[in-house]
């Protein structure tokens, strides 16, 4: 779970280019959205969706489907745990 | 003002303004639900034109796109006499994507297809491509506006083309905006638009002699709120229509055809600002569930229709629709309405955060009115270039640094950002408050950005359309990057021209901001062809 967690650190920092956001400070308990979390916006959440597409294979055609999983990075992590086909 | 002296609308519902309206009247609608087209993997509904129809629209030597503007921009010139004064005679296209299949070749440029287009109706002019994404239909009108009000031109051919794509309709796929079944506006059940394709356009004089719909006048607003989403309340619809209907009668409109694509976000804010704007009681009429969304073509096809139904004394039922499923109180119906009103407003939002409201009159008053150009002075110019030995990145880090945003930037967005910032660095701070339009110019569109999307959809196996590199597809994201940094709320226009011709851009800009009351203006060249070839030159005006 901890490898998977820092998997998907990278991998967000990566496809949604938060240069500034260090992977040491990268909280995978903070929410995503909001001023008191990374501050991800709705972009951010449909890259996020293809990214889990891309590398686990999973599809999540709704976004509103998305909403308990992209709480934070341990949330998604949970769910492509559960869910991953590749 | 300036007079509409005729119409056309080649669409897949026919090939003239009048089939269209028939069609239309009797319900018929181009949408049909496409599975697998362009090896696409999920399904979608589209208006499309048939393999017979292409057949029949193409002319050799000319791509689609171009083809279907020419044979439109033909059939509405057959209507009327131009007289032979060519070089009073401008050429608008709009458009948000043209050939984008032909990305590699110089047939990409949009400024090539519309040089093409203007060569091939016998105009020498240079043409003017408005690149202002799902608003740009209107933008070209007011642009006709400004331009024949300022006399600069007799006659404006505005034509508003767009041809479907796996490009285009992969990127709506990836926003999750696309619905598979036909679109359903305004109502409860709606979940998303339709692509359309199709060609429209309207040929506007100084004057005329007849009776005849004039375009009386027209706002741009931005949001200055996100790049994509509409503002949830609407404010920059709500001033552009306030800023149009400012002193004007509301009772005389027969209708308000609104933009109304079917997203969840963008009908729910129409129907705010509607309310706002204390337009509840006046019919509305969304018109995608007959052909679509047709980006650069539905401000003019939208346009044209109204003013036909207009003069048939009906007010257009809005397909699709059954049950109202927005907050703001609106009058919408699916059935046809009689009216014996002869003005309308058109109204659009779209990506970029631009919201344009045009009014449209009947009217005998055919007399010329020549508005006085703005006259503004260059007050500071920021200079960058590929050449400067100084990458963007390297400049954001050293004098700017607070907006972690500019690494999410496509170059073309970087580049306006980061000449933006420094041009604020040298200006008072009011000149980049309140209403300051952003008006910006290029040749290359967003050259960049459609290379870095075509990446993620090329190949089969690896197919991950990118919305947030989608979204950088549509070059008017420039504008939008500055208004939503310094709150900017006035217009924002994207134009794309041959070459950097500063006369041009010159004339464009003072008969723009001819009678606004806006005391500064940000506008400039914004080129990006790649990582080491790029230019940009943007001033800040003071209109005195």
């Amino acid at each position: 779970m901890e490898q998977l967690i820092n998997d998907l650190k990278s991998q967000i920092k990566e496809a949604l280019n938060l240069e500034e956001l260090s992977l040491e400070e990268f909280d995978e308990n903070a929410p995503l959205f909001g001023e008191e979390g990374i501050g991800l916006d709705s972009i951010d959440v449909l890259e996020i969706i293809v990214l889990l597409e891309k590398n686990y294979g999973i599809r999540l055609a709704n976004p509103k489907d998305g909403r308990a999983i992209f709480q934070s990075v341990r949330t998604i992590a949970e769910h492509v745990q559960a869910n991953r086909k590749k | 003002m300036i007079y509409v002296l005729s119409t056309n609308i080649t669409s897949p519902l026919g090939f003239t303004t009048e089939e269209n309206h028939q069609a239309v009247l009797s319900g018929v609608s181009a949408l049909k639900r496409q599975e697998g087209l362009w090896g696409l993997p999920e399904p979608f509904a589209a208006s499309l034109f048939s393999e017979e129809q292409k057949a029949e629209l193409a002319i050799e030597g000319y791509t689609f796109f171009e083809a279907l503007a020419i044979r439109s921009i033909r059939k509405a010139l057959t209507y009327t006499s131009l007289g032979n004064a060519s070089s009073r005679i401008v050429l608008i296209l709009s458009t948000t994507k043209g050939n984008i299949e032909a990305l590699g070749e110089e047939l990409y440029y949009p400024s090539k297809a519309a040089q093409r287009i203007a060569e091939a109706i016998g105009l020498n002019t240079k043409p003017i491509v408005v690149c202002n994404a799902c608003v740009s239909g209107l933008s070209a009108q007011l642009l006709a506006n400004h331009l024949l009000s300022a006399n600069l031109y007799d006659y404006a051919i505005v034509v508003g083309a767009e041809v479907q794509s796996k490009f285009i309709v992969s990127g709506f796929q990836a926003l999750k905006a696309v619905s598979e079944e036909p679109c359903r506006p305004f109502d409860i059940e709606r979940n998303g638009l339709n692509p359309g394709e199709g060609a429209a356009t309207i040929v506007f004089a100084r004057t005329t002699s007849e009776e005849s719909w004039c375009l009386l006048d027209g706002a741009v607003c931005n949001d200055a709120f996100h790049n994509v989403s509409p503002s949830p309340q609407g404010e920059g619809l709500t001033a552009a229509i306030e800023t149009v209907m400012k002193g004007r009668d509301k009772s005389k409109l027969a209708t308000v055809c609104v933009h109304g694509t079917a997203t969840l976000y963008n009908d729910q804010m129409e129907s705010k600002a509607i309310e706002k704007a204390d337009l509840s009681d006046i019919p509305l009429s969304a018109l995608k569930g007959y052909y679509g969304h047709t980006m650069g073509a539905a401000g003019v096809l939208e346009t044209i229709l109204t003013m036909r139904a207009t003069d048939d004394g009906i007010v257009l039922p809005s397909k699709g629709f059954t049950e109202v499923g927005v907050s703001g109180k609106v009058s919408i119906s699916e059935e046809p309405q009689p009216t014996n009103k002869t003005a309308f407003l058109k109204i659009m939002s779209g990506f970029g955060g631009c919201n344009v409201a045009a009014l449209y009159e009947k009217t005998t008053d055919n007399s010329q009115r020549t508005t006085d150009k703005a006259k503004f002075l260059k007050t500071h110019t920021i200079k960058l270039s590929s050449e400067d030995g100084k990458t963007l990145t390297d400049i954001y880090k050293q004098q700017i640094g607070d907006y972690p945003k500019f690494y999410k930037m496509d170059l073309l967005t970087r580049l306006a950002f980061v000449a933006s910032e420094l041009l604020k660095k040298v200006s008072p701070r009011e000149d980049f408050e309140g209403v300051t339009p952003v008006i910006l110019f290029n040749h290359s569109s967003s050259i960049v950005a459609d290379r870095q999307f075509l990446d993620t959809i090329k190949d089969a196996e690896n197919f991950f359309p990118s919305p947030s590199v989608f979204v950088y597809t549509l070059p008017n994201i420039t504008t939008s990057e500055i208004a939503i940094r310094h709150h900017l709320c006035g217009e924002t226009s994207f134009y794309i021209l041959p070459d950097k011709d500063e006369a041009l851009m010159q004339q464009i800009l003072e008969a723009s901001l001819a009678g606004t009351d806006t005391p500064t203006a940000i506008s400039g060249w914004v080129n990006a062809e790649s990582e080491t070839s790029y230019e940009c030159e943007l001033s800040m005006y003071n209109i005195i």
